[in-house]
């Protein structure tokens, strides 16, 4: 087998082995309406987000990065755990996360996901184990607690990393891999390969692409693929969760894709040249969604009906979160101190003694004094 | 001079019952008791029962760090615990201080109570984007709806050539960041409280221990109790003026005030247990009494812990003071190695005395 990297993946052109052969049709439909949705929902916030200027916050879209996020929702279970990085609506939704409250968070309001104090970047749903933030190795080493957190409980949770190549520039990704290899964890890295770091392409900052060969090295079943073949990142997915569940330790998933939009926000940024209009548009022939589309087509497990039946029903759910968003109050936080730190102790209340007179010896005259050593 | 004379020329019981403005009204823990059952424990040992006894009462309890399952354990502090609980809830980590805490953090968010070690403050250095960027905001960004109950030990060496890579405390730093308590327990007793209080707490926690504190040995109470942040303790009365003394320097200062009520200066020392949230309540009391305020902080002098002691008395009460306050802290410098430099880095009793009697007396 070759090895996959960003510039082989272009040289080949409009990918053609996506293939349906043996795959349940009830589940390719539930990834492309996933994909569908995602796509919609990215596409009616960019028109939004300006000249509007209503939604006061950096927003990282991730229009042509749906595949990972409808792998994941079809996978992943309720009490599974999903973190993911700054570009987070996809993960969001695919923990089945409320779409109004996605929304109202980037329009600041108090019905916001997190009461509109987090924004898109770091939006996250505790009640559906979804959690993301922009410094970009962090929430996929936190990833890695919550896998060994699960592992103490003997609970058959997975937990799920999202992350792009360029959160592998920082070290202590390495050492989440490290320690997951070592204890055998429950959990699944998914890497999402868009090949820029903002402007900055990967093989400026890293000496080749194939992180998947470089974590195969710390011990850890490690796999690249082409990440816009959402049949293939399905399987990939459900294999490692499945073997994460059954103690066979984690896996590392490379899934090369691409944004089509900027780093940030909905226009192009690319007024520094750093890519040409020939890479996006090779990119764009290989969109996720209309790959999957054919293929369904071709053997007809969809209908332009069935496809406007869909769009309309995501369409008017677009329009209610609008509405949702918009109308909803800004949120007033009156104890700034409350919303830091927790002034409740219901554990220690219940297990610990008040000790309301205590008169212990402690003789002042007491040798104070580093031991010898260290 | 004993706790036991300070605090019945305080008394005790009316000083706990003190209000702090930080926790308005605590909710009364189900099992009250006034006279407990003592032994005579090092802070070494009490830190270790904290643990102990917080890992038998809840199994989710669990202790991270390098070296924890050795014998001897760190310094004392968790001998035994390994062949008690097993080497999973008693986990030697790589040394990876970043994703010691995020694996913290994670493990809280799944409902686990972890507990970190760290036999240097220096290593945890590594773990800042986790501590700044992740623990302490995580409750803020989800809007209160999720707590994170991470306890992190923090070991500060003092002495015996430590140098400047073992031997900072920066509890000014983590007393910055909003969402994070930070206590710096002296005394055996308040050891065992607030560790006890910090891993059945729902907030993340700092604990800084120094080092040449973990030989000093009191009574502590058997049973499993709680000490509340934001509350301090004075642990010598006086009327001439208030010594604030932070961590490692509530020893030096109480002998320091021995020394100058030789000379007539009658120093009241207040330790205040925590530092984020420090008990500005009790502080601003002691100095309306006194009229003068000194710091003691075991810390680099400028935008200090000391600093904002001085600053919070200023803001509520500056008219009241009768002096110039002093702050007694650490030159502006990295530690020395050398013990004749350590000799003129650290204040002792002796230079602590020195500096309040020549400032009285001005």
């Amino acid at each position: 087998m070759t090895t996959i990297t960003h510039q082989s993946l272009t040289d080949a052109g409009v990918y053609r082995d996506l293939s349906l052969q043996g795959v349940d049709a009830g589940m390719v439909k539930k990834l492309y309406r996933f994909m569908l949705r995602l796509r919609q929902c990215e596409e009616a916030l960019s028109r939004e987000y300006h000249p509007a200027d209503e939604m006061r916050c950096p927003v990282h879209f991730c229009i042509g990065q749906e595949a990972v996020p409808a792998a994941l929702n079809v996978l992943m279970r309720e009490k599974d755990y999903l973190f993911c990085h700054h570009r987070s609506h996809g993960y969001y939704l695919a923990k089945d996360a409320p779409m109004r409250e996605l929304f109202a968070e980037l329009y600041g309001k108090k019905t916001g996901a997190n009461g509109g104090i987090a924004g898109s970047q770091d939006v996250s749903s505790p009640a559906h184990n979804f959690f993301s933030g922009a410094i970009l190795a962090g929430a996929a080493a936190i990833s890695v607690g919550a896998a060994l957190g699960a592992q103490m409980q003997k609970e058959s949770i997975v937990t799920v990393a999202g992350f792009g190549e360029s959160a592998m520039d920082e070290g202590i990704l390495w050492e989440a891999v490290n320690y997951a290899a070592l204890c055998k964890l429950p959990v699944v890295f998914v890497c999402e390969n868009n090949k820029y770091s903002v402007f900055s392409p990967q093989l400026k900052r890293q000496i080749t692409d194939n992180l998947s060969a470089r974590v195969a090295s710390f011990g850890v079943k490690s796999v690249a693929l082409f990440g816009n073949d959402v049949i293939k990142v399905h399987a990939a997915i459900k294999n490692a969760i499945g073997e994460a569940l059954a103690g066979h330790g984690p896996w590392f998933i490379e899934a090369y894709t691409y944004r089509w939009c900027g780093h940030y926000g909905p226009e192009s940024d690319d007024i520094i040249g750093y890519r040409t209009e020939a890479e996006i548009e090779a990119w764009k022939a290989n969109c996720p969604i209309a790959l999957l589309e054919e293929a369904m087509k071709k053997k007809g497990l969809l209908t332009d009906t069935e496809k406007a039946e869909m769009l309309r029903q995501i369409n008017a759910e677009i329009a209610d979160s609008f509405q949702f968003a918009k109308t909803s109050d800004f949120p007033n936080i009156t104890n700034w101190r409350e919303v830091n730190l927790s002034s409740s102790s219901p554990r220690a209340d219940e297990l610990l003694a008040d000790i309301d007179f205590i008169e212990p010896e402690f003789d002042v005259h007491q040798a104070v004094k580093q031991a010898k050593g260290y | 001079m004993s706790i036991r004379q300070s605090n019945r020329q305080k008394g005790i019981k009316g000083q706990l019952k003190m209000e702090s403005a930080l926790y308005p009204s605590p909710k009364k823990s189900a099992r009250p008791i006034s006279s407990p059952a003592v032994q005579k424990l090092t802070y070494a040992e009490a830190l270790q029962q904290a643990t102990n006894q917080a890992m038998e009462l809840d199994e989710r309890v669990f202790l991270m760090g390098q070296l924890v399952d050795y014998r001897g354990g760190v310094f004392g502090t968790t001998t035994g615990l390994s062949e008690k609980f097993g080497t999973s809830r008693v986990r030697d980590f790589p040394v990876a201080e970043s994703v010691m805490t995020s694996t913290a953090i994670g493990a809280a968010i799944v409902g686990m109570r972890p507990v970190l070690v760290h036999t240097r403050l220096d290593f945890m250095i590594y773990s800042m984007d986790a501590l700044v960027n992740w623990l302490s905001l995580w409750r803020f960004k989800s809007n209160g709806k999720s707590s994170l109950p991470v306890t992190i030990r923090a070991i500060v060496g003092k002495g015996w050539g430590q140098g400047p890579q073992h031997s900072k405390s920066l509890h000014a730093w983590f007393a910055h960041i909003p969402g994070l308590r930070v206590a710096m327990p002296v005394t055996p007793f308040d050891a065992k409280g607030l560790l006890l209080e910090s891993i059945f707490g729902e907030n993340p926690t700092i604990i800084i221990e120094h080092r040449s504190l973990f030989s000093l040995t009191e009574d502590v109470p058997e049973a499993p109790y709680r000490i509340r942040f934001g509350r301090a303790r004075i642990r010598r009365s006086g009327r001439d003026l208030t010594l604030v003394a932070i961590g490692a320097m509530v020893p030096i200062a109480l002998r320091a005030a021995e020394m100058l009520a030789a000379r007539s200066i009658d120093v009241e020392v207040l330790d205040p247990r925590t530092v984020s949230p420090i008990d500005a309540d009790a502080i601003c009391q002691s100095v309306m009494k006194t009229g003068r305020l000194v710091v003691a902080d075991p810390a680099w002098q400028s935008l200090s812990v000391a600093a904002e002691v001085i600053a919070l008395v200023s803001e509520k009460m500056g008219d009241r003071l009768r002096a110039n306050p002093l702050r007694i802290c650490y030159p502006d410098s990295h530690t020395p190695m050398s013990s004749t430099l350590e000799k003129e880095y650290y204040p002792d009793e002796s230079s602590m005395a020195e500096a309040i009697s020549s400032w009285f007396r001005r």
